[in-house]
């Protein structure tokens, strides 16, 4: 009867043993995925097939794609999606859930602290030069008066489960994580893809945050401002996220504004309507802290609005996520995060960190050096899967030229061990196969803290692949995490 | 109260949308004629080209291959105002307001723009070149459609609706100067047949046999073009909705200088609601549609400074 889905092999990628999603090591389907498995087994390939293609259109339709240029001309494509939703049981998630909060609250802490009086550096928990050093540290923000001391409103963080089950965090997203349009848009789908079993799994709604965003950003300004107007911030249309930037503006019906719809005047932030010039109190802005102000941060910014920060700094706009916050989800800063967590509140991290070796410690540079067939090796200011080296998958020559790089400035790299991500069944070629995934969660915190439970889960399509970046052939597909009571038949 | 940026994009939205429809009749109106062999049927050929602004030696060129020419027209990238480039410009404008227009409507132009974009759009073209503009016309009208069932008729709509109904009337305003103008040498559409063909590249055809019945008559189509107050694609008719939408719109700010564009909207719809074929004749055909199409760019001038392109210094609070 599981035609569909039984017939395929719990540990398939000719690797070690690794935690997959649905089914157990003897190949029984988890209950989590009991519904899903018992309608899906009902499906033909063929009417698979056409559910992904109804899927794929309805995406190409609302325009989540991105631009491929090629020789001739450009064409649009889908951001990869696959039809069946990742599940998540209600106490692991709950478990995920305090994890998450836990550390997005250490982590506003110490940013506080190092914008403010850096007990934390003169204790010596985290070494100075880490922190000052990184150029993601933002000296203008010393001193400044932070509403709620939420300095990062909006956090994605990157979790993995490893062999044993057992989730992980990767990164911490605190700049300007994107992709949670792509988990709303996902969640509209897989309603209509599955919608049986949708109903059977008794899964938690996610639809609430756009509110949920919107309550947050006024609860910024809503010592000052009765009504604040927010408005989102897109570097413009050209940007990769842009869709989700329109799509977050459209849901909370805020203006969507770009650097040239603004001007400061007085420190004061306003907006250029058809009627004159409105004024703006929170920006939400999907623009990296580089080109927010050319006159406060890099001056070639055409992107950014003149005069922005030293309005922020008179305290007449909120600037969420805050300016400064890279340097909290900074690689090297991560490896002290659980420090970090048992510094400000005193408890052991709920959620572990992946064991991590920051090459500036010379005895770290050596094993990491010895091991880099073993190792992932990272640029500490690199993201979406740039500038990395993944050890077995890399040639001797790759790893030599690594090892270069890594001898001449160690502090820029840090290594973690090759990790067994959990594989999740996709549908690929009309084939259901394993494909490793991740999980990025979103919490939202201002007034008070919210993680939505549900999240982007990413999948790396190409077969074996442990890099799950859209920018790097990545694609991705729902999560259902399930409500609390007896674990569905 | 909008952004002027969206404002604009909205605006020009209506401005291409409508300007593809037109091209897209006037070119299914020439694949018509073309199949004729007569005089009659290569001046309406001819008063297409013209229309969509070819130079004389151009429109000879074209009509020796007036399939090459729709298609260009019609798919051709590099011609700055074929029907691709205007449907990727009103489809790029409506990217950059994505947040302001309901998925209904933007569904409709995105489809309709991955259609004309993609790599199958030439064979499909080719294969039956009268039925594929056909089609954009009626994907033409659902999205205009949906823009009227979904979207509020607050002021973005109205942005939307201003941009169509400017550039309508300056559109027909070309037309009847290409067929009753200077250049064509006063009313010379004689034969039937090239009178039918002028109606329908003003979807007028219908509307007008309504009215007038069979008998084509240059004068009659002269006055239903101009001041007909109830075909939608008349001058008047356009007029009448560019004031209203523009008073719908207001603003609370004065423009520096020169007067508000709802006042210059009025003047124009005064002069085409109050006037009738004598006066068109008296002035002369160019003259008096010259007078349109300048106040017709006066009112696109005044909507700029008044609502998008305004200096900032003015407006700053005191």
């Amino acid at each position: 009867m599981d035609r569909a889905l039984a017939a395929t092999p719990a540990v398939p990628l000719g690797q070690d043993a690794m935690y997959d999603e649905m089914f157990e090591a003897g190949g029984e389907v988890r209950p989590a995925y009991a519904p899903l498995n018992a309608h899906v087994a009902k499906l033909s390939p063929a009417e698979l097939g056409d559910r992904q293609k109804t899927l794929e259109r309805s995406f190409l339709l609302q325009g989540i794609t991105f631009t491929v240029y090629g020789a001739e001309s450009s064409t649009e494509r889908i951001i990869p999606t696959d039809l069946f939703p990742r599940i998540i049981d209600a106490p692991t998630w709950t478990r995920i859930e305090l994890g998450l909060k836990q550390r997005l609250l250490a982590l506003n802490m110490f940013l506080a602290d190092l914008y403010g009086a850096q007990k934390i550096l003169m204790d010596g928990v985290v070494p100075r030069d880490l922190v000052l050093g990184a150029p993601s540290y933002r000296r203008e923000m010393v001193g400044l008066y932070v509403p709620n001391s939420a300095y990062a409103n909006v956090c994605g963080s990157d979790l993995i489960r490893n062999e044993t089950g057992e989730f992980m965090v990767l990164e911490d997203n605190l700049r300007v994580p994107s992709g949670v349009s792509y988990m709303l848009a996902n969640r509209d789908a897989s309603k209509r893809t599955f919608p049986e079993a949708f109903g059977a799994a008794r899964v938690r709604p996610i639809e609430n945050y756009p509110d949920l965003l919107l309550s947050t950003l006024k609860s910024m300004a809503g010592e000052w401002r009765s009504n604040p107007q927010v408005v989102v911030m897109t570097p413009g249309v050209y940007n990769s996220a842009y869709y989700e930037h329109a799509y977050l503006a459209r849901l909370m019906g805020t203006p969507l504004v770009e650097g040239r719809d603004l001007v400061v005047h007085d420190n004061m932030v306003y907006m250029r309507t058809t009627q004159g010039l409105r004024r703006v109190d929170v920006i939400y802005r999907r623009v990296d802290d580089d080109f927010i102000d050319p006159l406060t941060f890099r001056r070639d910014s055409a992107l950014g609005v003149a005069g922005l920060f030293n309005a922020y700094r008179a305290g007449s706009v909120v600037i969420a996520n805050a300016p400064g916050t890279g340097v909290a989800d900074d690689k090297a800063v991560y490896a002290y995060v659980p420090d970090i967590i048992q510094y400000y509140l005193d408890q052991d991290p709920i959620l572990p960190n992946v064991e991590t070796f920051l090459c500036r410690d010379p005895s770290s540079l050596q094993h990491v050096l010895a091991n880099l067939d073993k190792l992932v090796v990272k640029a500490v200011g690199a993201s979406g899967g740039y500038g990395m080296l993944i050890g077995p998958h890399a040639s001797q020559a790759q790893r030599d030229e690594f090892a270069d790089k890594l001898k001449a400035d160690p502090a820029n790299y840090i290594a973690q061990p090759t990790l067994k991500l959990s594989t999740a069944p996709c549908l690929i070629d009309g084939a259901i196969e394993p494909r490793h995934v991740d999980l990025r969660p979103f919490i939202l915190s201002g007034a008070k803290t919210v993680v939505t439970p549900g999240a982007l889960t990413r999948v790396a399509l190409t077969r074996g692949s442990l890099v799950v970046n859209s920018s790097q052939g990545g694609g991705s597909k729902d999560t259902w995490v399930l409500a609390e009571g007896d674990t569905p038949a | 109260m909008m952004l002027a940026r969206v404002a604009d994009s909205l605006y020009w939205i209506g401005r291409y949308i409508e300007r593809a429809e037109h091209f897209c009749r006037l070119s299914e109106v020439m694949l018509s004629s073309v199949v004729d062999q007569t005089d009659s049927a290569r001046q309406a050929a001819h008063i297409v080209l013209s229309a969509m602004g070819e130079d004389e030696v151009d429109a000879e060129a074209a009509l020796r291959h007036p399939m090459t020419s729709v298609r260009n027209i019609t798919l051709d990238r590099e011609e700055p105002g074929s029907i691709v480039n205007s449907l990727s410009h009103a489809r790029e404008n409506a990217r950059q307001v994505r947040d302001q227009i309901t998925t209904e409507t933007w569904e409709r132009l995105n489809m309709l723009y991955l259609r004309i974009t993609s790599p199958q759009a030439d064979m499909a073209f080719s294969h039956n070149p009268s039925g594929y503009l056909q089609e954009i016309i009626s994907d033409l009208h659902l999205f205009k459609g949906a823009a009227d069932a979904t979207m509020s008729h607050g002021e973005g709509w109205r942005f939307l609706q201003l941009g169509v109904y400017l550039e309508r009337a300056q559109l027909m305003a070309r037309l009847l100067d290409v067929c009753f103008g200077d250049a064509a040498g006063g009313y010379h559409l004689d034969e039937h047949f090239a009178q039918l063909s002028v109606l329908r590249m003003a979807c007028a055809l219908e509307p007008y046999l309504r009215v007038y019945g069979a008998e084509i008559e240059q004068k009659h189509m002269i006055n239903f073009i101009l001041f007909d107050p109830e075909y939608p694609r008349s001058i008047r008719f356009s007029a009448a909705r560019i004031q209203e939408l523009l008073t719908g719109i207001g603003s609370q700010i004065e423009p520096l200088d020169g007067p508000r564009p709802e006042r210059l909207a009025g003047r124009l719809r005064a002069r085409v609601e109050f006037a009738d074929f004598e006066e068109f004749s008296r002035a002369g055909a160019s003259a008096y549609l010259a007078i349109v199409v300048a106040e017709c760019a006066r009112i696109h001038e005044a909507v700029y400074e008044t609502f998008v392109a305004y200096p900032l210094e003015e407006r700053l609070p005191a």
